[in-house]
């Protein structure tokens, strides 16, 4: 049994391989840039820079992660920039009063997760059983956490924060803790998806949905889960994200949920539905970030990101598209 | 020897509100035989597999699998059972993989320490060995099914359908888009399924097929189960006289006609694989039948000429002049109309009312100074309602409360306002009652013979076809395969040409 | 396919007593949004003694100027069934455009106006000819271009903005017309007109049908693809029209400009009574829509919440609208 346990990710380790396209190609690019702008910039792939990228990657890339499960199912959650801008001033928060010895630090950690869940139930809930589209849910909700973030925030930003709650900025073995999260994420996330009945169900109800209900698969728990698994996923990356700096913004960076989405869609996962993978995602999102990175060392004005983001999602959706139009008789 | 039926259906009967699709209809199927099941369309194949198959429930009658009564309350009851149908429209996931396909709910599974997960080897082995018994080796089962011809997406259903143990397996035209070779496959397959003891409902309008595979074959018309033969014991002309038969009454209102000059000529119009080398001609103040089964490229060959679809090659001359269409907007100024064969999504707008859907192809008409004069289109549906006899409570009254026969005078009568010179329709009385039909039919006759209106009628219904139409055109697999008048024009001759292998030498080059 | 057996669905009798009648018009959500505004209204003239004056009603009326503008073509591209989540950045890359043109290129100040209502225009046809063309959902499609629209802002403005207009030009935003600011005038022309495109046009009697079958539209013969591409061309020339005025009245273009103003626009339109799944809706719904938020936001903001805050409500409401849109539909369809 041991020895099935060890050759087993192994052997699927090839089989996945096998079925990557787009994450090949987003391996290629991203091996093209940072060889051209290493060029240009020997210092672009230093140790340093290397890991900055990947650790500012991280809790981008587990939200990725959240909204490419979303997506996968057939729908889109716009509103995780503003929930992870209200989860990490709760956790935040809590970690001030835990300082003050109100209660153990842990619920620092655990409550912001159950919080996003409980955000992630009543946008399932709305979608899946009163059947608004996911698209004006979402859009309702951003606004919602927005406003009752600067409402609790008042502008204020939290300092202070306990030497203890800072995990994001700690390493293990030399490598920073949030790429652990990212990388062991992935491969959870993954697992389910590909090993698992209730995964590929996902997959189902995003590809077909008459073909599902005919399977007897129920498209409302499906999308009610990937609502709910979205939200913890967010309340994991609002925690990285809360505790990479030494403060806690009042709030969220603007075009955060955009940032995530490009990161899931570019990294392959059709905005269609029923097609992608999380590695995709996250390697999606390492490319985002890379270019950001790379603009910087190739001294090309950093204004120009949001707009190479927006091509790139829009190259990516319009080839998915046109293949898929092309293909129509089913 | 008597062995138990796989399926017996016994007295089985279908009321829908307002039509009886099945009247006391019995049949039975034994396992590891191939029975066909014939009929025209509206004859109750379709409603008859929907209650073997658990998506309707008989109003009265008995279903026995296997000896054993049964009821069925959704279709999983039915699959339970070991009954497998494949429609038409295959429900596959484009973007997933064939073996993933065919084991998708039910994927084999494997122990990881404590956890189960899904076993891709195995399951890709066993869809292998799947399609192997089939005779299937060439099939990459790691291949998306997006990536799949026809063809290979049926077999991916068939081995689908053997993953959930089918012991009856129902296939409803299958041979209907497929190439020679895949019919040629399939087949094989079918036999592959007989060797191994699988039962199968076989529907299908291709009589070659039926004597090709088939043990047996039954017969259903207007509801009814007419008989059963062993296919050795029968052949063509017989089966289709048991699907036709019928008293043909005088009650259509067709008046004798004169036709004028040439209005539409059509040559050599093609559009791969739906219309083939289509030629023919219109006269004004004539009706043209257009006689075929589902699929014989009737309504495509439509869509060509009113311009939802553009030709590969031929032409299409008005009166003489070539035309080409680029959009319907064109073909309405050019004097064409054309009301599509489904009424709910090809026609109407049912949230809009009578008014605004009559006025809607013409509103350029009614307009002024840009603005729609509200008076004019006022006084063009009541025009309609009058001039049809649509029952409704104003104009104002929203379509989707109507009937179906009113519903469907309401698109007539758009197109009629249109004042056309030649007008297509495209089974102008399906779902329609009784009193409704006869009053179309009165109005198409009275349009050809007293406004010399040129008609091009498509429909299923052979009494209709041969009530209504002065010569009717025959086709089958995107071409016209006969053209007959006068006495010629009668249901055994037309059902065998769109059904049998005849064709007329005349015709098809 | 052969077992359509719609012959004999029974026909509801059409009632024309008072009663239905009466029902009928109160159930129609303008109705009910009337009836809160004027309700809530009362309440803050209440609070507030300004709040009803002169000045301060046409105050609120210049502040949702913009909003209500791009309203009006994202009103018809609901109809149909679409929707245009870029109209914020085509709103702030048509300020930068104009700002930077003024500054920057050289061009003179009409040409700077001008050129901001082309890029404007540019940006709805990039929009509606992938959507058309290439079938690409309009979801998507303005996600993308939200994306890049924004982007291509950032990018010409590099963070800077742009000032030092002729004073004509702030005579625009912030001049006024018998009384009345420009604003107000502009907004009720393109309200009335375009109200009576919708209502009385061919044009607009095809957007409706295509919002509710867009199938049926295309076999009866309308130009569905070019009347797509024209609304969503619309609504860039609108967004740019709005840039123009704002950046009069505020006398200067930032890159930011406009971010998040779709949740506004979408939520005054789905209010209004025009449903999210396209073939219903009126400029009339819209416009009450967004009177109703403005009050409301009102009321907030007089109560003492902060500014940014109000957008709690706004979201709500959006959610609550489609909820509620959806109930009446089905009580109007049962009677």
């Amino acid at each position: 049994m041991l020895t099935s346990i060890v050759a087993t990710p192994i052997k699927m380790g090839g089989r996945i391989l096998d079925q990557l396209n787009q994450e090949w190609i987003l391996a290629f690019v991203l091996v093209a840039i940072s060889a051209v702008v290493t060029l240009m910039n020997p210092r672009f792939l230093s140790e340093q820079n290397v890991s900055d990228v990947l650790t500012n990657s991280s809790y981008l890339a587990v939200a990725a992660i959240g909204a490419a499960i979303v997506i996968l199912a057939g729908h889109i959650d716009i509103s995780v920039g503003s929930l992870i801008g209200l989860l990490a001033t709760l956790s935040g928060q809590l970690a001030l009063g835990a300082a003050e010895g109100n209660y153990p630090l842990w619920l620092a950690f655990i409550l912001p997760i159950f919080a996003g869940m409980l955000v992630g139930a009543v946008n399932g809930f709305l979608v899946a059983y009163l059947r608004i589209p996911s698209i004006v849910v979402t859009l309702g909700m951003l606004s919602i956490l927005k406003g009752g973030l600067i409402l609790w925030t008042s502008g204020e930003w939290i300092y202070n924060l306990p030497d203890s709650y800072q995990f994001a900025q700690e390493s293990i073995f030399g490598i920073r803790v949030p790429i652990y999260f990212m990388f062991g994420i992935m491969l959870i996330t993954g697992f389910w998806l590909r090993y698992t009945n209730s995964g590929r169900a996902v997959y189902a109800v995003g590809g077909n949905k008459q073909a599902a209900k005919l399977t007897g698969i129920s498209e409302r728990n499906v999308v009610m889960s990937v609502f709910v698994i979205n939200g913890a996923l967010v309340g994991i990356a609002s925690l990285i994200y809360a505790t990479q700096f030494n403060a806690i913004q009042s709030t969220a960076p603007a075009g955060l949920e955009l940032l995530i989405i490009s990161g899931a869609v570019i990294g392959g996962v059709s905005i269609l539905g029923g097609s992608g993978t999380v590695i995709g995602a996250v390697l999606g999102t390492i490319l985002l970030r890379t270019i950001d990175s790379a603009m910087i060392f190739a001294q090309v004005p950093q204004y120009w990101l949001m707009a190479v983001q927006g091509v790139l999602i829009l190259v990516t959706v319009s080839l998915d598209i046109m293949r898929r139009n092309r293909q129509l008789q089913l | 020897m008597t062995e138990t039926p796989i399926l017996k259906l016994t007295n089985i009967s279908k009321t829908f509100p307002g039509v009886k699709a099945l009247d006391s209809v019995s049949f039975e199927v034994m396992p590891g035989e191939v029975h066909a099941l014939l009929g025209e369309n509206g004859a109750g194949k379709s409603t008859l597999i929907k209650i073997v198959s658990g998506v309707y429930r008989p109003n009265t009658g008995e279903i026995a699998i296997d000896g054993e009564p049964v009821q069925f309350s959704t279709t999983r009851d039915a699959q339970e059972k070991g009954i497998a149908t494949i429609y038409q429209e295959f429900s596959l996931y484009p973007e997933l993989s064939v073996a993933e396909n065919i084991f998708i709910g039910h994927a084999p599974q494997r122990e990881l320490g404590p956890f189960k997960m899904i076993d891709w080897r195995k399951m890709r082995q066993s869809a292998r060995e799947l399609l192997a018994s089939l005779d299937i080796h060439d099939m990459n089962v790691s291949q998306n099914v997006r990536a799949l011809s026809v063809g290979n997406r049926q077999r991916v259903e068939i081995a689908k359908a053997l993953s959930l143990n089918a012991r009856l397996l129902i296939m409803d035209e299958p041979t209907a888009a497929l190439t020679e070779s895949d019919v040629a496959k399939l087949f094989e397959i079918v036999e592959q399924l007989r060797k191994r003891g699988v039962a199968i409902i076989y529907i299908s309008h291709r009589l070659s097929e039926v004597f090709e595979i088939c043990d047996r074959v039954s017969v259903l018309r207007d509801g009814e189960y007419i008989g059963t033969q062993y296919v050795k014991d029968t052949n063509e002309d017989e089966l289709v006289s048991m699907m036709v038969k019928r008293a043909v009454d005088n009650r259509f209102p067709k008046l004798p006609s004169d036709p004028g000059k040439n209005v539409l000529e059509v040559r050599g119009l093609s559009h791969e694989p739906l219309t083939r080398d289509v030629s023919f001609t219109l006269r004004a103040g004539e009706i043209v039948g257009f006689a075929g089964l589902v699929g014989s490229g009737r309504s495509e060959l439509a869509h060509l000429l009113f311009g939802i679809r553009k030709p590969h090659s031929g032409s299409i001359l008005i009166d003489g002049h070539p035309i080409k269409f680029r959009h319907p907007g064109q073909a309405i100024r050019e004097g064409i109309a054309y009301v599509p064969e489904d009424r709910g999504t090809q026609g109407l707008v049912k949230e809009m009312t009578i008014k605004e859907n009559v006025s809607l192809s013409i509103l350029r008409t009614i307009t002024r100074f840009q603005f729609i004069q509200s008076s004019e289109e006022k006084k063009l549906a009541q025009n309609a309602i009058q001039q049809l006899g649509i029952r409704a409570y104003s104009v104002q009254q929203i379509v989707e409360q109507l009937s179906g026969g009113n519903q469907q005078k309401v698109v007539v009568s758009r197109w009629l306002a249109s004042d056309p010179k030649i007008l297509i329709v495209d089974e102008p009385t399906r779902g329609v009652d009784v009193g409704a039909k006869a009053e179309i039919h009165r109005l198409l006759s009275k349009l050809a013979v007293e406004r010399g209106l040129a008609i091009m009628m498509i429909s299923s219904e052979l009494p209709e076809i041969i009530g209504m139409s002065d010569r009717v055109y025959v086709m089958r697999g995107g071409q016209i395969v006969d053209e007959v008048e006068g006495d010629e024009v009668e249901q055994e001759r037309i059902a065998a040409s769109m059904m049998g292998d005849r064709m007329n030498s005349a015709l098809v080059g | 396919m052969t077992d359509t057996v719609n012959s004999n669905v029974t026909v509801e009798p059409y009632t024309n007593s008072l009663f239905s009648q009466l029902k009928r018009t109160l159930l129609r959500q303008e109705m009910l949004l009337v009836v809160f505004i004027i309700f809530f209204g009362l309440i803050l003239a209440n609070q507030n003694d300004r709040f009803l004056s002169s000045r301060n009603v046409e105050r609120e009326l210049v502040l949702l100027f913009e909003v209500a503008l791009i309203a009006i073509p994202m009103t018809f591209i609901i109809i149909t069934g679409g929707i245009d989540l870029s109209v914020g950045s085509i709103f702030g890359l048509s300020a930068v455009v104009l700002g930077f043109a003024w500054q920057d290129w050289g061009f003179s100040m009409w040409g700077a106006i001008a050129a901001a209502l082309l890029a404007g225009t540019a940006c709805g046809f990039f929009n509606g000819f992938f959507i058309v063309q290439f079938r690409i959902p309009p979801l998507i499609m303005t996600l993308a271009t939200l994306a890049l629209f924004r982007g291509i802002a950032l990018g010409i403005s590099q963070g800077r903005s742009a000032r030092g207009f002729p004073d004509w030009y702030f005579e625009i935003g912030r001049g006024d017309l018998m009384g009345l600011p420009n604003q107000v005038w502009i907004l009720g022309f393109m309200l009335f007109l375009f109200g009576i495109v919708l209502t009385f046009t061919p044009f607009g009697r095809s957007l409706y049908a295509i919002g509710n079958n867009e199938v049926a539209s295309r076999f009866a013969g309308l130009p569905v693809r070019k009347n797509k591409l024209l609304i969503y061309m619309f609504s860039g020339f609108m967004c740019g029209l709005a840039a123009v005025v704002f950046v009069s009245r505020v006398s200067t273009t930032r890159s930011d400009m406009g971010v998040g103003m779709e949740l506004d626009v979408i939520a005054a339109v789905v209010l209004g009574g025009t449903s999210i799944f396209g073939g219903s809706g009126t400029l009339s719904g819209t416009i009450l829509g967004l009177l109703l938020i403005r009050v409301l936001t009102s009321g907030l903001l007089l109560s003492g919440f902060k500014g940014d805050a109000t957008i709690i409500m706004i979201g709500t409401i959006l959610i609550a609208s489609i909820l509620i849109n959806d109930i009446i539909q089905r009580r109007l369809m049962k009677s």
